[in-house]
This record gives structure tokens, sequence and C-alpha cells, in this order.
């Protein structure tokens, strides 16, 4: 399948801080991938990277092919963004805003933005700056939606929106990507909204990718194992058992193995445990179980 | 093309009134002044302060198409910086270079325009009351005023697209020193002979900018 | 165009450290070098001067002999003429001949110019004074006059218009008198603060030398004879007290000459003068003159005799200067503003 996204040995400093070497990922055409990883892993990096806003140190980042920093003007066309807080131009209102983008694009789909105006509760000479965030986030969406883009970049789409507004964004969002065959790269800190949403999910650990895989493989396979040891006990991290942590005695890690390949690896391993449970997860405690608390 | 024209359009329009209403009062209260002492003393006393004590009459003006380029770089360019929409700009299916060349050009053709209507009426009144000589010795004086409104619309441009503060600060210091070069002499046409190198300078500074552009794009921060 | 952008900002900045470091260096680091008050004494045949330090003011004679206040006066009596007056120290005779305060006075005078009246920039209309008023003070004119290629041409202040009749009067007459327009260069002092009016001298297109001036009404032109082989260049009408010149000229060698009322051109013997690049300044008195030309490097001195305008005596003063190149936008010699090292 074509890879509208293409990242190799992707390495950023900020200064001398090194936010990641050498990661390298892809995103296929019409698949909606959801990055996450906690603050400071560089996914706002990965996101600028990606928008064309932040030169990367070294490796090589394309969008359908193109080498970001040196795209073809006019195939930014087909990349639609979002920038972090739904920014749109404070000092247009919804009409001015229109008439304004329709102007850069040939396909532009002037319906789709007016159909969902529509449903917003604002005056058309109503300015942007004052307008509230979830109300921004529709003329936002409108905008993306009629520019039709093969591919959309989102910086954190839940920021500031209440659960009303999110919800009507995440819905929107899906049926167009899918109906269309869309393909989406986005962040967001509430994770319950990407999980309605996404395909596949991608997981920045400081430096490096913890896991990328469809999101479907992950709720089937991983799985929070708890089981008692003695007082005192630490679990020394591997690669099957992700972050353990015991508290009084309670021992707590995250597993793609079954509950049987459990056993084996922990006697394997010469753990003391007992009363071993296995239960499902949703993908906030699974990105918490890969992730770590602290 | 036209439709960053509009948009430019959009940011600086009350602006741009109240820059030609203020700018034109002051013209027309130099003017008024001027006609006040004629009124007073007679043509004779302004020919004759004029020729012999260098006074132009205008000094008002001095720093007016100075503080004017100023605020309409403001006007027109912080919007862009406010959380970053310089990035829906820039993302639009355009070149970056032609997309800042034609934001600077519009912001540029308004000044021009404010300070164009400023000399007509400028021109218009004192050409009744003075010779030729003496007009042309107070227009020319008043161009090196204008020449350093539109740099400083070039340069406060250059500052504001800058992304980091700390480059922004270099920035401000060179502004500063290339715009002190505009005011170095109070002597009526002391500028003549350097005037057209000057407009060639003010104009080739708004490549400047391509460069804040550029740092901005590579995300540079401080 | 990025390579453009940078290209220009590095010239820029390359361009404002030229201009603002030597600058910085210069204000901290450099002290300039004066010399102090200097005149010509008639009654010592000598320079005196006065040299201000940190101990008061000593003053001196170039030959080393040194002077009290009261004997400093008594030296330059012309130029300490009310002092003596007052002191009723005022002699009767200087150097033989008997003065009176009044005639000292009439003779004494102050002449200055720097290159920086010359080198600027010039609006080109002049006021005519009527030098024959009935009235005991000058009043200035109604109009002022300009010189174009063919003809003068005089505009009135009030209307803003050609006075035609008056341009083709003064245009005939001087035409008449063998002036070749256009003028190149002219000098008058159109001031209403002077005892009398001379009004303009004039160079034509042939670099002869014109006197135009305004007698009730009505153009008064002279022409005057240049001397043999020399080109002028700069006039300087003088209008002092004495009445004994009509103006002060250059010529293309930089020589200086003096116009009397007779039309009379006579060389004054000093080696150079460049008006364009010297300070000039000329204390006469009924005697002498003390003639200071000032260049970037030096002081001369010259005491010139007050008939002949043959040298008596000279001296000069080195003027150190330790402050390096730099590019600047003015200068002390001219008021334009435009780049120059």
């Amino acid at each position: 399948m074509e890879n509208i996204i293409e990242c190799k040995n992707l390495t950023h400093y900020y200064g001398k801080r090194l936010i990641y070497e050498d990661i390298n990922f892809t995103v296929p055409k019409g698949r909606i991938l959801g990055l996450l990883g906690k603050n400071g892993t560089g996914k706002t990096t990965t996101i600028n990277i990606l928008s064309g806003y932040l030169k990367q140190h070294s490796g090589e980042c394309r969008l359908f092919g193109q080498e970001i920093q040196r795209m073809d003007p006019s195939l930014r066309q087909k990349i639609g963004i979002l920038i972090e807080g739904h920014v749109q131009y404070q000092f247009m209102n919804i009409q001015q805003i229109e008439k304004f983008y329709s102007a850069f694009y040939p396909k532009w789909k002037r319906e789709a933005y007016y159909e969902l105006m529509s449903k917003l509760k604002v005056a058309p000479k109503q300015m942007i700056s004052r307008m509230s965030c979830g109300q921004r986030s529709q003329v936002a969406l409108g905008l993306i939606l009629a520019q039709n883009p093969e591919l959309l970049i989102l910086d954190d789409f839940s920021l500031g929106l209440d659960s009303g507004y999110r919800r009507l964004f995440v819905d929107y969002l899906r049926d167009y990507a899918r109906s269309e065959g869309k393909t989406v790269f986005l962040t967001s800190h509430i994770i319950q909204d990407m999980e309605k949403l996404i395909d596949d999910c991608m997981i920045m650990d400081y430096g490096r990718i913890l896991i990328q895989k469809p999101i479907k493989e992950i709720l089937d396979t991983a799985r929070k194992y708890t089981f008692n040891v003695p007082d005192g006990y630490e679990m020394k991290a591997t690669e099957d058992f992700h972050y353990p942590l015991a508290i009084r005695g309670t021992l707590e890690t995250l597993s793609f193995l079954n509950k049987e390949s459990v056993e084996i690896k922990l006697k394997e391993l010469g753990i003391p445990y007992s009363n071993l449970q296995c239960s499902r997860v949703d993908l906030e405690e699974a990105f918490i179980g890969l992730s770590g608390k602290y | 093309m036209k439709a960053i024209f509009y948009k430019e359009w959009l940011k600086v329009r009350w602006y741009f009134i109240l820059a030609i209403a203020t700018s034109l009062g002051f013209s027309i209260f130099s003017i008024l002044r001027i006609n006040r002492v004629i009124e007073l003393k007679g043509a004779g006393h302004i020919w004759e302060v004029m020729i012999q004590r260098d006074v132009i009459f205008i000094d008002l003006m001095q720093f007016v198409p100075i503080i004017m380029g100023i605020c309409m770089a403001i006007v027109q360019f912080a919007p862009e910086m406010y959380h970053k929409s310089l990035k829906l700009t820039l993302h639009l299916p355009y070149s970056a270079l032609k997309m800042t060349f034609v934001m600077l050009f519009s912001g540029f053709l308004l000044l021009l325009g404010t300070f164009f209507i400023n000399m007509i009426v400028m021109n218009g009144y004192l050409s009744i009351v003075l010779a030729p000589e003496l007009k042309w010795q107070i227009l020319n004086t008043a161009t090196v005023w204008y020449l350093a409104g539109i740099a400083s619309y070039f340069l406060i441009a250059w500052i504001v697209f800058e992304p980091a503060w700390k480059r922004r600060l270099l920035n401000i210091g060179i502004t500063l020193l290339l715009l002190k070069i505009f005011f170095m002499s109070d002597m009526p046409q002391a500028y003549n002979s350097f005037l057209p190198y000057l407009a060639i300078g003010s104009i080739l500074i708004a490549s400047l900018s391509w460069l804040s552009i550029l740092r901005f794009k590579a995300g540079k921060q401080d | 165009m990025t390579y453009f952008s940078k290209i220009l900002l590095y010239l820029i900045i390359g361009f404002l450290a030229m201009w603002q470091l030597p600058w910085c260096y210069n204000f901290l680091a450099v002290e300039g070098s004066k010399s102090g008050f200097t005149l010509y004494s008639s009654i010592l045949d000598d320079f005196v001067f006065i040299k201000h330090s940190d101990a008061g003011a000593v003053r001196k004679s170039l030959s080393g002999k040194e002077f009290t206040q009261n004997q400093f006066d008594s030296i330059l009596p012309t130029f300490y003429l009310r002092q003596l007056v007052t002191d009723g120290r005022f002699p009767d005779t200087i150097k033989g001949i008997p003065v009176e305060p009044k005639m000292v006075q009439q003779e004494n005078f102050n002449y200055r110019c720097v290159p920086s009246d010359i080198n600027r920039p010039k609006i080109g209309l002049y006021s005519l004074l009527e030098s024959m008023s009935k009235r005991v003070d000058l009043v200035m004119p109604d109009d002022v006059f300009r010189l174009t290629d063919s003809r003068i041409e005089f505009i009135d202040m009030k209307s803003n218009s050609i006075n035609e009749n008056k341009s083709q009067i003064f245009t005939a007459e001087m035409k008449k008198k063998g002036l070749v327009f256009p003028v190149k260069t002219l000098s008058g002092n159109p001031t209403t603060r002077k005892e009398y009016d001379e009004g303009y001298v004039m160079l034509d297109a042939n670099n002869n030398v014109f006197h135009v001036k305004m007698t009730v009404g009505r153009p008064f032109v002279r022409s005057v004879k240049s001397p043999k082989d020399v080109t002028l260049k700069h006039l300087f009408i003088t209008e002092f007290r004495n009445r004994k010149t009509l103006a002060l000229i250059t010529d293309t060698e930089n020589k200086l000459y003096v116009l009397s009322p007779n039309y009379k051109i006579t060389k004054v013997d000093i080696p150079s003068y460049d008006p364009k690049l010297n300070y000039i300044t000329i204390m006469g008195n009924m005697f002498d003159w003390t003639i200071r030309i000032t260049s970037k490097t030096e002081d001369n001195y010259y005491a010139i005799d007050n008939n002949t305008y043959q040298r008596i005596k000279e001296h000069k003063n080195k003027l150190s200067s330790n402050g390096i190149p730099t590019l600047s936008f003015t200068s002390s010699l001219d008021k334009f503003v435009k780049p120059r090292f």
C-alpha cells in the first residue's frame, strides 16, 4: 500500500537537548494514526516537522513522496492542517474566511463548509476572535472539509473543547476520513477521543517510538496482569513486561502475552508470584501501562 | 493574489483610514500654521525665514511617516504572529516567497498611497504660496521622512516575523541604527545626493523579511 | 532570494559596524588638539597667543616672552580697544600714528568662513536690497530673485509671481555690461543688520566677476577685470565697516584675492586657501590682518599688511589627530548627509 507519510532516521535536537534519534515510521494511505506520548516526548515536534514548521536536525521526512521542507507549494492543496487551539485568522468572520481560502483551492467545497456553519449559532458577521473555542473548532473543521485534503495533520484537536464539541469533531472527522479514504495523523491529550477515531496507534517514549500498531491489535492483545509478591519485592521491566510496579505486595504490569505464556515467563524469571490475574484494557490503560505512570 | 490583498486589507483597513486621517491632519495642521504666519507677518516673512534660516515649517511631520510605517507593519503582521496564524498563511498552496512579498507589497502600496495623498495636499497648497524652489525645499526634505516610513515598515515586518526573541533584539538594534541614518541632519535638502541610494536601500530591505520567514519555517526558537 | 537576503543582511551589518565601531573608538579614545587664541601684534611684530591650561591662562609671544593680562591688552590695542578705553589706558598713537577709539573701531573687522558655508544645499533664491535706501536702516525687499540660464528673475513674494518688468530691466543691464548667463556663483549678504549694502558679486559663465546691486530701484552693474591667466572660482562679499574691500575671491589654484571698491583685484600673499576644505578666520585692524587658515592637519597663521596684502609674518601649528578612519554620514566640512570615509 502507498505510504502517505514516510519518516526515516528522524533525529531532532532543541539546542543540545536530544528529542529523539533515528526514529522511523510510515503512515499508509487511508489510515487514521494517533500519536500518543507523555509531555516532552516529541509529539509536537513531530507534528511541527510534518506540517513544515520545524526543520529536523537530520533524517528525512516525506509527504506524498516529497521532502517536506522542499515540497512543491501546490502539493499543500492535498494537506490539511489544524493548528493547536483551532487557531484561525482572528480578524475575519466566517464569510470572509471562506472567501479567502476558496481562492487558493480549485476543488473547494463551499457547501461542506456552510453545511457545518449552518449548525453553528453564530452571526454571519461575527469575528472569529469573538467565538468560543468550540465554535472556532467547527470553523477550522469546516474549512478543512471544504479544502477536502488527502492528508490531515491535526495538532491536539481536543484542546479547549468541551465534550459535546469534542464528540462532534470526532464524529465529523471519522465520517469524513472513513468515507473518502483520507489519511489522518493526529495527536490528542484525551485518549478516549482517539480510541473512537483512530486505526493505528503510535506511542512515543523519550527518544524513541515504543510501538506502532493497529489499535484493534493493541486492544485485543494487551493485558493487565496483577499478582501478589512478597513485600518489598521489585521486579525489573523486560521486553514482555512493561513498567511493573509493586504497591503493598500487589504488582501490576502490562504485557502483550496471553496468560499461559505469562506464567511460563514469570517462572523462567523466577519471580515469586501468586494469585495471577489478567484483565483486558482500554487504550488509556494500555498507554499508561506502556509508557509508565511517571 | 487578489485573495492575499483581500486578507491584508481586512487586517489594515481601519488602520489605513486612521493613518490617512492622522497624516492628513498633520499636513493640514502644518499648512494652517504656514497660513497663519502669512496672515500675521506676510508671505515675505515665510520666504525670508526659509531662505536664510533653513526653516521648512513642516518639522511637525518629521516622525509621522516613520510612526505610520511602524504601526502599519505591526497592525498588518502582529495578527499573523498571534498564536502563529502565520502557519495558516504559509500552509496555503502558494509559494511562501511570493506570499511574503505579496503581503509586504500590499502594505507598502497602502503606505505609499497614504504618503502620496499627503504629498499631493501639501504640494497643492505650497504651489500657491511659495516659489517652486521653496516648495521643493519642503517636499524634498519630507521625502527623506517618507522614505524612513517605508524603511521602518519593512524593518518592523522583519522584526515581527522573526520567531526567536534573541534574534529579534539583534534585528531591533540594526533597525534603530538604520533608521538613525534618515535623521542625521536637520538641514533641508541635505540628503539630495544620497536620496536615490537611500530609496533603493529602503526597498531592498524588504527582502530581509524573507530571512525571518525562513527561520519561522525552520521552527527556530530561543 | 535567500542568498540575496543573507548577503544584504551581512552587508548591512558590515556597513553599520564600519560606521559605529570606529565612531565608538574615536569617541572614547581620541582627544583633539587645539591651538590657543593667536593674533599678530602690530606693536611687537610677532604672533602672541593665549593658552589655557589647568594652571590658568598663559599669555606669550612666539619668541617666548610672557605677558600679564594688562601687558597683553596693550600689545593688542586694536583688539582690546574697549578694555583699554574703560581702563583709561588707550594710547594716543599706535605705531606712531595718532589714533582715536572710534577710528580703530571703524577699521576692525572679523571675518569667518567655514567649508560648510559653501558645501551646502542651496535654494537658489536671493534677496536684493535697495542699497541707496532713503531710510537710515536697510529694509528687506518684497521680492527675491533667481538666476536662470538666460536671465535674472524677480519674484514678488506676496503674489508668488514673476515681476517681468523688473526682471527685464535687470537682465538687460547685466547683459549690456557684458555679463554672460548662466551665472556660476554669487555672493551677497542680504540682511538689514549691516551698515551698508553692496548687493552681490557674481561670477558669470566666462568666469568674469560682476558687481550687481540695486540703487534707487535701478540696476547697478559693474564688470571687474580679472587678473591675467587666473580663473576665479569662489566669491565672498565682505561689507566690512571700513569699506576698503568689496569681496574676497579665490581662484582655481586656491589663491586668495581682494576685490577693492575701485574694482581692482589684488593677490593676498598667502600660499593657499581652499574654501571647500579650509576654515578661514580674518581678524583685521587698521594696520594688518591676521589670517588663520585651518586644514585637517595644520593651523596656519599669516600676518598680512592692510594696504599691500603682503605677508609680514607667518606661523604654523601642526594639528595632531590620532583618530582612525571611519564611515560617517555627516562631516564638519559640509552640510550634506551621505556615506563617506
